[in-house]
């Protein structure tokens, strides 16, 4: 069963030693190269923490787990601090395709909540696959040139 | 059939980061060989609204596409110093600039002036045509052969053109590849 990123925002993150909510999921933090969800953010502000993918031991349908609040810790650099603010969530972000066109704004990403991996991007109308993801930033999703762009 | 766009358009775009998906430059203007028919590079604005002069250019090597929303880039290193980038995207000619030049025929008739730029997108941007001014004062697009003679002041292109003379830019795209095949090219 996949997840997507509209379905899990807000889902509670629960310590498995102490059972006590840690927070909710507010953005996800995404290698596009990977095509990868390398971290989650807790929280929003000044007291939001991230909490690296490896460090879940279950992305469950009501609840995400961790082994304990050691898990979370805040931004490292630059990227993180924009990833925790939200600049550089993927949701309602502009797809540009790698030829320079505007192809709609993204509406949700699946995600397989095993391994983290993305499975496709809902843009506009359509959905693109996963191994389309090409980039992304605080200006835009870029994707891999659909077929109707390719030069005839 | 190719999609174009003019100079015009492309000016004020964002300059985007393929991995990066970061809006780094925006374009100021076009660099353009007339007579190799052909972009060399871009110059740069800052982002934003207190955007000035970037002294970084592009060169058209280091363009991964232009596209209708936006010029792409593989990475920042795509832009270089003035000194670090080739001469023709440097220190362009200035004495080469066609805007504004007559554009006569092989037998002598006047087209019209050089308003703007038609380039291909979604590749490195070959110049392909130009929008006119004609002497009547309407505006219309004239396909162009791969090379040409330009003085500075009047371009010469071939008799031919005479029947490509297109409304629009969408007209253009569909009349280049049939100009150029009845050219012989």
């Amino acid at each position: 069963m996949s997840e997507s990123f509209r379905q899990a925002t807000g889902r509670k993150v629960i310590s498995r030693a102490s059972a006590e909510e840690l927070g909710r999921v507010s953005h996800f933090v995404v290698d596009a190269e990977r095509r990868h969800i390398t971290a989650l953010v807790l929280g929003r502000g000044r007291k939001a923490r991230l909490v690296d993918w490896e460090f879940l031991s279950g992305f469950g349908p009501d609840a995400v787990m961790v082994a304990d609040d050691a898990a979370l810790r805040g931004p490292d650099d630059d990227r993180e601090r924009l990833a925790v603010d939200g600049k550089l969530d993927l949701l309602d972000k502009r797809a540009l395709t790698e030829g320079g066109n505007e192809v709609g704004a993204v509406s949700d990403v699946t995600f397989d909540p095993q391994t983290g991996s993305i499975e496709s991007l809902l843009v506009g109308e359509g959905a693109v696959p996963g191994s389309a993801l090409l980039g992304s930033g605080s200006y835009a999703v870029v994707l891999d040139a659909s077929p109707s762009e390719q030069p005839s | 059939m190719k999609l174009l766009m003019t100079a015009s358009q492309i000016n004020g775009l964002p300059v985007v980061t393929v991995r990066g998906g970061e809006d780094i430059a925006e374009v100021r203007d076009v660099i353009y060989d007339p007579e190799a028919g052909r972009l060399v590079g871009l110059t740069l604005n800052k982002r934003g609204f207190l955007s000035g002069r970037r002294r970084e250019v592009l060169p058209a090597e280091s363009i991964h596409a232009i596209g209708r929303d936006a010029v792409m880039i593989v990475d920042e290193d795509s832009l270089v110093l003035p000194n670090d980038a080739p001469d023709e995207v440097a220190r362009p000619a200035t004495d080469r600039n066609v805007i504004g030049n007559d554009v006569l025929t092989e037998r002598g008739v006047s087209l019209g002036t050089v308003r703007d730029l038609a380039l291909v997108v979604g590749g490195t941007g070959e110049v392909v045509g130009y929008q006119i001014d004609k002497s009547d004062g309407g505006r219309a697009y004239i396909p162009l052969p791969a090379q040409l003679a330009v003085s500075g002041a009047a371009l010469v292109v071939p008799e031919l053109t005479e029947d490509f003379v297109r409304d629009d830019l969408v007209g253009l795209g569909a009349a280049v590849d049939d100009f150029r095949a009845r050219l012989g090219l």
